[in-house]
C-alpha cells in the first residue's frame, strides 16, 4: 500500500494552531436519531442555514468533534468541543414547493444547533 | 402569437418593470420586525434565495487573487487567525454593499487586513502610510 | 471585466492605458503581505513555501481516487473507513503543505457514493468550502452566489443547466458543505468501460463530474467547455 512522500514543511503531527484544546463533550445523537435544527438568534454569525432551522430531519453520520463555528471564528479554541452531525433531509420539507418526492438535502451541525425531534 | 419560450421571457422581463419606491436608509427611528430579522440574517446564507438562472462560467486568476489566497492561508498556518474567522470577517463582517460588490478574492483581502488592524498587529494609521506608499512607488495620483 | 476606475474629473489628467494602472486591491494585496513579513508574521520564504503548493494542486488526484475505488474494492473498504487517510494511497495527504493541512481545507474527507438510484451534487451555500487537495482549486461558478442559492432549493434545474438531467425516481441528494468536512462524488462507474485500466478511468472521472454536475463517460476526457473570463494580470507561471 503505497503512501504519499509528505511535502510537508512542519513536522507531520504538529497540531494546527486552530485545533481546540478545550474539553470534548459526549454525542448526544446517533445515527438515525430525528432532530430538528434549533431556531436559534444568528446575529453575527452562524452556519445554521436560514432554510433548515425549524426543520427535522435525521443523523446518517458521525463527524468529529470541534470547536462550534462560533467560537473558532473568535478564537476561542479553548471552548468545549460538540460532536459534528451530518443531518438529512427531505427536500420536500424544506421548500414548500418542491415537486420532487426522493430527493435529499444534507448538511452538517454541531450538536448545540440540534435538539431531538418529535416528527 | 409570440413562442411559449418568448411569452414566458416577456412575461419575466415584464415581471421586472415594476414601480419601485426607494426609500434611503438614513437612521429610522424604528425596524419593523420582518426588516430587522432580513438585516440580520447572516449575508452569507444565500441558500434558497430567489435567483435566475445565470452564465457560470470559469474564471482566470488574476496575481493578486492567487497572492491573496496565500497570504490569507499563510496567516492561518502561523497562527495568527484561522479559516473560519476569515468566513465571518469576509462573508459577513463586511456588510451587504461589500459583499456583493467585491470581486470575490476582494472580501479576502479586506478581511485579513482588517483582522491585523483588529487584532493590533498593526495600527490602522500603519495600514494607511503603507497604502499609500505603495500607491506612490507604483506612480498612482 | 477590469477594474472599473472612477474618472475623477477634478483633476486635469489624461487617460491612463488602463492595464498599466495598479488597482486598489492589487495595492491592498501588496501592503498587507508587506506589513505582515515587516511585523514578523510570516517570511517571504513561507508565501513562496505555500504557493508551491497551491499551484500544485489539481482534480488528477481525485479523478485517480475515484479510478482505484471501482477497480480495487478493498481500497473502497479503506475510503469508506477513512478516506482523508486513503488518499495517502493514491498520493494525496491532506496535511500538507503545513502538516497539519491548508488552513481552508481542514482533514477531513468524506467520499460521497452514487448509485443508480442516487445521485449527489455538492455545494457550499455559505461560502466557496472545497476539498482543495483533492480537486485543485474550484471553478468560479460553483463560488458564485448564484449557484449557491440555486443548487440547494432548484437542483435539477440547475444541473439541467449544465446538461445533466436525470428521471425523477433517481433521488438527487445535495450536499451543502457548510462545515469542516469536505466532499467528493464517487460517480457510478459507467457502462463501456470494463476491463480499463486505472488511468483509462481516470481520464474519464473530470471536476465536474465530482462536484456532480457531469456524468462521466467513455470517451468524456474533458469537462465541458464554459466560457473563460481572463484576467488582466495572470500570474506568471509555466503550470496552468
Amino acid at each position: 500500500m503505497e503512501t504519499a512522500e509528505t511535502k510537508t514543511v512542519e513536522t507531520p503531527g504538529t497540531k494546527a494552531p486552530w485545533e481546540g484544546t478545550g474539553v470534548t463533550l459526549p454525542a448526544r445523537f446517533k445515527i438515525g436519531d430525528r432532530v430538528r435544527v434549533r431556531e436559534l438568534p444568528a446575529i453575527f454569525y452562524s452556519r445554521t442555514q436560514m432554510y433548515v432551522r425549524g426543520v427535522s430531519g435525521t443523523v446518517v453520520r458521525l463527524n468529529y468533534p470541534d470547536l462550534t463555528p462560533e467560537d473558532e471564528a473568535w478564537n476561542r479554541y479553548n471552548a468545549p468541543q460538540e460532536q459534528y452531525y451530518i443531518v438529512r433531509f427531505c427536500q420536500k420539507d424544506l421548500w414548500e414547493e418542491y415537486p420532487f418526492q426522493n430527493d435529499t438535502l444534507q448538511s452538517e451541525y454541531p450538536e448545540s444547533a440540534l435538539e431531538p425531534a418529535t416528527d | 402569437m409570440p413562442s411559449r419560450s418568448e411569452l414566458r421571457q416577456l412575461y419575466d422581463a415584464g415581471a421586472q418593470l415594476t414601480p419601485a419606491i426607494h426609500q434611503p436608509q438614513d437612521w429610522p427611528y424604528e425596524v419593523p420586525h420582518t426588516l430587522y430579522e432580513a438585516y440580520m440574517w447572516p449575508l452569507h446564507d444565500v441558500g434558497g434565495h430567489a435567483a435566475a438562472p445565470a452564465l457560470f462560467e470559469e474564471k482566470e486568476e488574476e496575481e493578486w487573487e492567487d497572492k491573496t489566497y496565500v497570504t490569507c492561508e499563510v496567516l492561518g498556518w502561523k497562527g495568527v487567525w484561522n479559516a473560519e474567522e476569515r468566513r465571518r470577517r469576509a462573508d459577513n463582517d463586511v456588510g451587504v454593499s461589500i459583499y456583493y460588490g467585491f470581486p470575490y478574492y476582494g472580501r479576502w483581502i479586506w478581511s485579513a487586513a482588517r483582522m491585523l488592524v483588529d487584532k493590533n498587529h498593526i495600527s490602522l494609521n500603519e495600514l494607511h502610510e503603507k497604502i499609500a506608499e505603495v500607491k506612490a512607488r507604483y506612480g498612482n495620483r | 471585466m477590469q477594474h472599473q476606475r472612477q474618472h475623477d474629473h477634478r483633476h486635469d489628467h489624461p487617460a491612463a492605458p488602463m492595464v498599466d494602472e495598479i488597482t486598489d486591491f492589487e495595492v491592498l494585496e501588496i501592503a498587507v503581505r508587506e506589513l505582515a513579513i515587516e511585523k514578523g508574521l510570516f517570511t517571504a520564504e513561507d508565501h513562496r513555501k505555500f504557493a508551491e503548493w497551491a499551484e500544485s494542486i489539481r482534480p488528477a488526484g481525485g479523478s485517480r481516487l475515484a479510478a482505484k475505488a471501482w477497480t480495487d474494492p478493498g481500497f473502497l473498504a479503506r475510503v469508506r473507513a477513512d478516506a482523508t487517510i486513503a488518499c495517502k494511497e493514491i498520493g494525496i495527504d491532506w496535511a500538507e503543505p503545513t502538516g497539519f493541512g491548508s488552513t481552508s481545507d481542514y482533514m477531513h474527507l468524506v467520499v460521497l457514493e452514487d448509485t443508480p438510484t442516487l445521485h449527489h451534487v455538492i455545494t457550499c451555500t455559505l461560502c466557496s468550502c472545497y476539498p482543495r487537495p483533492l480537486l485543485g482549486h474550484s471553478p468560479y461558478w460553483y463560488r458564485s452566489p448564484n449557484y449557491r442559492r440555486r443548487i440547494v432549493r432548484w437542483p435539477r434545474q440547475v444541473l439541467a443547466e449544465f446538461g445533466l438531467v436525470l428521471p425523477p425516481e433517481v433521488e438527487i441528494r445535495v450536499e451543502d458543505s457548510n462545515q469542516k468536512c469536505r466532499f467528493m462524488v464517487l460517480p457510478v462507474r459507467p457502462a463501456g468501460t470494463e476491463n480499463w485500466t486505472e488511468e483509462q478511468l481516470a481520464e474519464i472521472v473530470t471536476r465536474d463530474c465530482m462536484i456532480g454536475v457531469a456524468l462521466p463517460r467513455p470517451g468524456r476526457r474533458a469537462d465541458d467547455v464554459r466560457p473563460v473570463h481572463k484576467a488582466a494580470r495572470p500570474v506568471q507561471s509555466q503550470h496552468h
